[in-house]
């Protein structure tokens, strides 16, 4: 990865017209794929299918990076029974804004990715879980929907084969905690979006209590790329450890903010500098929340060499989640980020663990206490207590995904908090 | 046997099922808020945390790693797991507040968590007392709190339901009510509504929760944010003794506690029965109590020629009935059960009247079809309908009784403890006819109408049993006292709390609540001063003569009774009386 990011030709969302038209995407080597499979049944069957999956390490985009063919390969044997796909397009960590791209100029190759999933899990039944306030980007999605349903892409006897399946959109009403996995299968389901306690997994439990697998839109939309183009040509493209082409979301104090597809594993300060155009106003960088707002943020210089992948990131002190880059400039008060990013958590916690509910809220008023400069030195202290206390005792993620941009940034920006903070002296009786 | 090893000690267990409950089970310790046994396991209160491993199993050698203590390789899981949701595993090793600070830590910091937003307001609150967050907040919690902003405010005294009052900010969200009409009342009438620490439990909008079990969610939930319209700010849970009792409004017969002050009942609980009601029991039930305090008949009433009934004394009353019968002969008498009375006092009953020469016992069942549904609400009204007919008494409807009082007119009609001239079409013309003696425990029309009445000991006062509509027996047990008890002396009289602690005696009763009462087959025994009269003492060797003389009844004691939380009689038997 040296300068080759230059000539890199977009893989997910293509610089062609019209391609959200079906017509244009077939000729574009649309559908291809399905129709490879499809029409060598015997040489790509479901398990086939899964291993090249697997083999091309697609790491989930959604946040975890989990191995989508592994994942897949989870799902117990067909009973005859329902089955389902879930497609989490809910997308609401704040500095995430990829798979909208998706849906408004590629939907064909996300519907494609999910129909080879279906086959090769031998899943019947799509639903496309979409945030509600994606209305305009549902309504595209629909209309390729309907337009691969026109051309025999889904329904019944896909391309005159025995493969049937049907796909489904679902609006979210707007809670964040629905991205997560469970709690967006508790929502379709039509509950209160609570996330489940795991065990038992989605592959064994999941929507309806029947085998559930849930993939992020972006990583349905690589299927297609690895079956054209084989898993080994996949790997090739960034680092093998984490592969395959990725949506940057750039945001924050950069001249040309964005989404920007490049191969993973791109250097941050390459990102920030020439694809983004650098810090706005020619400031300087202060600090990187690298993966959406609940990863940690890092300082400026922590970003020396570290490249947009897992690996490197984890290294750095912090995790690629979404891969939504939030660009921070000198003149950020870290105070007033940390409380916003903790007053979005505070209002999206769903209130069904304890740490996580009353956890979100105390942190949330003990930093706008700091902000409003009313803090006190040890309410530093305190925050890190809290933190420590909420992570790791929930359900689902959601405690973590709070505690650690308010932990890390103590950690990494203290003495702007400290500086915020009043230096009382209490009387030691 | 598998096997699991908690705080270094090892247990066996034979079913699969979760942690929290084996260690219920087995007597341990650990505290919880959202898990209910009866209830599915949301795991959200966080409070059962504990550390958890299994043992490292090498598969090449087919035997457990070793360390070189000899000690079996435990890999502890990365994160605290909840206990309530952990299946129990073969070899796993879990440590709890006992043995790992972490978990000790983290109970405390959970309670901190909980108690930030939760207004301390227990000595205003009705559930202090019986509270599982004050409970374990003393056993388990911080020291004290370093929450330092105000408490999030939320609704207080919303009137969710007729029965059932909501303080949402005492709420700590563990979805317990949620659950229960979720999944056992099914009618899902509450959900949670907002997020995050403003969040409480709601019914839909303008909904009402009218669910005829909603006072269950009063009992599970473990702060005193749904309270009991009817009991709420009425008494404190340490004023109040428990006793051990059964629902006698309807047919189900639930296992009950009956909270008594001042010799007043002042609720009605479920009591946990496997084999009937498991934790619940409808609001009808529990809403009955009122029967045991309110409008009781005390002292014995005597009409006099055609004039007001007037209050008069035992012996009196005593004497008339004595005098009553020596004027006409037995088949002139109607004998009238009741379902509605216990088995010892329609025994006792029958048994009076059989030394007279009466050989005809009849009652008419209290059952009106499609009020049940089937769960613990039956259609049968009465608790003993069983009980009745296993002594022989005939099941007759109100037609033919009517028929038969026209046809024979019976000069002297008795009736057991049942308002039936308030629930048939019988009417005071009907019974003009006799002389009419009425068994009773509460005033009604066919008290009102009757020549002498005999108060009786409600379900509150006395030790008896009662036979369900799927056959099982049960007992009640002195609850509140009687113009007569004594406590010293009465044996069947349920030991309170204070009894326990304190003095032998409850020393919140007022004499103007003793009710002057006595059971029926105390009033029959008084009567007869021959030598053939019953020598009962109590009713438990009431029940012991049943259990000699009815098949049905066989094996039955009270002992057996207490011993099983109830007994499943085989009815289909025949219920012929063996002779003596």
């Amino acid at each position: 990865m040296n300068n080759d990011w230059k000539s890199y030709q977009p893989l997910l969302v293509p610089a062609i017209p019209d391609l959200h038209d079906i017509s244009v995407y077939e000729k574009n080597n649309g559908y291809q794929a399905l129709k490879k499979i499809l029409s060598d049944a015997k040489t790509w069957n479901p398990a086939n299918v899964i291993n090249e999956v697997k083999t091309a390490n697609i790491r989930g985009r959604g946040g975890a990076g989990f191995n989508a063919g592994l994942k897949w390969s989870f799902m117990p044997e067909p009973d005859g029974k329902p089955r389902y796909l879930a497609c989490n397009g809910d997308e609401s960590e704040p500095g995430t804004f990829k798979d909208r791209k998706i849906f408004e100029f590629n939907p064909h190759q996300f519907i494609e990715g999910a129909i080879i999933a279906a086959y090769a899990m031998q899943i019947e039944v799509i639903y496309v879980y979409i945030r509600g306030e994606y209305r305009p980007f549902v309504q595209k999605l629909q209309r390729a929907i309907d337009q691969a349903y026109e051309k025999g892409y889904l329904g019944k006897n896909i391309l005159k084969s025995k493969f049937s399946v049907e796909m489904y959109t679902h609006m979210g009403a707007g809670a964040y905690i629905c991205g997560e996995e469970s709690s967006l299968m508790e929502s379709l389901e039509g509950k209160r979006g609570y996330p489940r306690v795991k065990p038992p997994f989605p592959a064994q439990r999941g929507l309806w209590g029947r085998p559930t697998t849930i993939n992020n839109i972006e990583t349905l939309a690589n299927v297609p790329l690895v079956m054209n183009h084989g898993a080994d040509w996949y790997l090739a493209i960034g680092p093998s450890t984490h592969p395959g082409p990725v949506l940057y979301g750039i945001s924050g104090h950069v001249n040309r903010p964005g989404v920007y597809e490049y191969p993973a594993g791109m250097n941050i300060m390459t990102l920030i500098n020439e694809v983004a155009g650098g810090v706005r106003g020619g400031k300087k960088l202060k600090a990187l929340i690298p993966g959406g707002s609940s990863t940690p943020p890092l300082r400026a210089d922590m970003l020396e060499g570290v490249t947009m992948d897992s690996d490197s990131l984890r290294q750095a002190g912090s995790m690629m989640g979404t891969a939504g880059m939030v660009v921070l400039d000198e003149d950020t008060d870290m105070v007033e980020l940390i409380w916003r990013i903790s007053y979005f958590y505070d209002h999206e916690s769903c209130g069904q663990c304890t740490p996580c509910r009353d956890g979100t809220g105390w942190l949330e008023k003990t930093l706008r206490k700091i902000k409003d400069g009313n803090g006190e030195m040890r309410d530093l202290d305190l925050l890190l207590a809290i933190c420590y206390r909420m992570e790791g005792r929930t359900i689902c993620a959601l405690a973590d995904a709070a505690a650690w941009p308010v932990r890390y940034s103590i950690d990494r920006f203290r003495d702007e908090f400290e500086k915020k903070c009043k230096k009382t002296v209490y009387a030691v009786a | 046997m598998p096997e699991i090893f908690i705080d270094n000690k090892r247990y066996e267990f034979e079913e699969p099922g979760k942690v929290l409950q084996f260690m219920l089970d087995n007597g341990l310790d650990l505290p919880f808020f959202c898990y209910h046994p009866s209830l599915s396991i949301p795991a959200n209160c966080r409070q059962c945390m504990v550390k958890a491993g299994m043992p490292v199993y090498d598969r090449e050698k087919g035997t457990f790693e070793i360390d070189e203590n000899g000690e079996r390789v435990i890999r502890f899981f990365p994160k605290l797991m909840t206990a309530c949701s952990l299946d129990l595993a073969d070899g796993m090793v879990v440590l709890t507040h006992h043995t790992d600070e972490l978990v000790k830590q983290a109970q405390a910091d959970n309670l901190e968590f909980i108690l930030i937003n939760h207004p301390l307001d227990c000595p205003i609150c009705d559930q202090a007392g019986e509270c599982p967050l004050q409970i374990l907040t003393y056993k388990y919690g911080p020291e004290g709190s370093r929450f330092e902003h105000k408490k999030v405010h939320k609704p207080k005294a919303i009137q969710l339901g007729p029965r059932v009052i909501l303080d949402a900010e005492r709420c700590i969200n563990c979805t317990r009510c949620v659950r229960f009409t979720d999944e056992i009342s099914k009618t899902h009438q509450l959900t949670i509504i907002s997020r995050g620490d403003k969040n409480y439990p709601m019914t839909a909008h303008g909904q009402i929760f009218d669910d005829p079990y909603s006072l269950n969610t009063v009992d599970i939930c473990p702060v005193g944010a749904l309270t009991s319209a009817d009991f709420r700010f009425k008494a404190r849970v340490w004023e109040m003794n428990q006793t051990p009792s059964i629902d006698i409004s309807n047919g189900k017969g639930c296992s009950t506690w009956m909270w008594t002050r001042d010799n007043l009942v002042m609720r009605v609980t479920p009591r946990f029965n496997e084999a009937v009601n498991d934790h619940w029991m409808p609001d009808a039930g529990r809403l009955a109590y009122r029967r045991f305090n309110e409008n009781r008949i005390s002292k014995p009433q005597l009409r006099l020629d055609d004039a007001e009934q007037v209050r008069t004394s035992w012996n009196n009353a005593q004497l008339t009935l004595l005098e009553e019968l020596e004027k006409i002969s037995a088949g002139d008498i109607l004998v009238i059960g009741s379902a509605h009375a216990s088995v010892e006092d329609n025994y006792a009953l029958r048994t009076f009247f059989s030394n007279k020469g009466v050989s005809e016992f009849r009652f008419l069942p209290h059952i009106i079809p499609g009020s049940g549904d089937g769960y613990l609400i039956s259609d049968d009204q009465a608790p003993n309908t069983n009980g009745v007919r296993a002594l022989g008494f005939q099941e007759t409807d109100e037609k033919t009784l009517i028929k038969l009082i026209k046809s024979t007119k019976p000069k002297m009609i008795v009736i057991l403890d049942d308002d039936l001239l308030g629930r048939t079409s019988l009417t005071p013309d009907h019974l003009s006819g006799a002389w009419t003696i009425v068994f009773g425990t509460n005033h009604d029309e066919t008290t009102r109408t009757a020549n002498l009445v005999v108060p009786v000991t409600t379900a509150a006062e006395h030790a008896a049993s009662y036979v369900n509509v799927d056959g099982r027996i049960q007992r009640t047990v002195p609850a509140k006292e009687t113009l007569y008890t004594n406590r010293r002396l009465n044996l069947e009289m349920s030991m309170g709390r204070l009894d326990h602690y304190g003095t032998k005696f409850d020393n919140w009763v007022t004499d103007a609540n003793r009710v002057d009462c006595i059971s029926a087959w105390e009033f029959f025994i008084r009567l007869e001063h021959d030598g053939d009269a019953p020598k009962w003492e109590s009713s438990r060797q009431i029940m012991e003569e049943i259990a000699g003389l009815f098949s049905t009844f066989r094996q039955v004691s009270y002992d057996r009774m207490d011993e099983e939380n109830g007994i499943q009689l085989k009815l289909e038997q025949d219920t012929e009386v063996k002779p003596a």
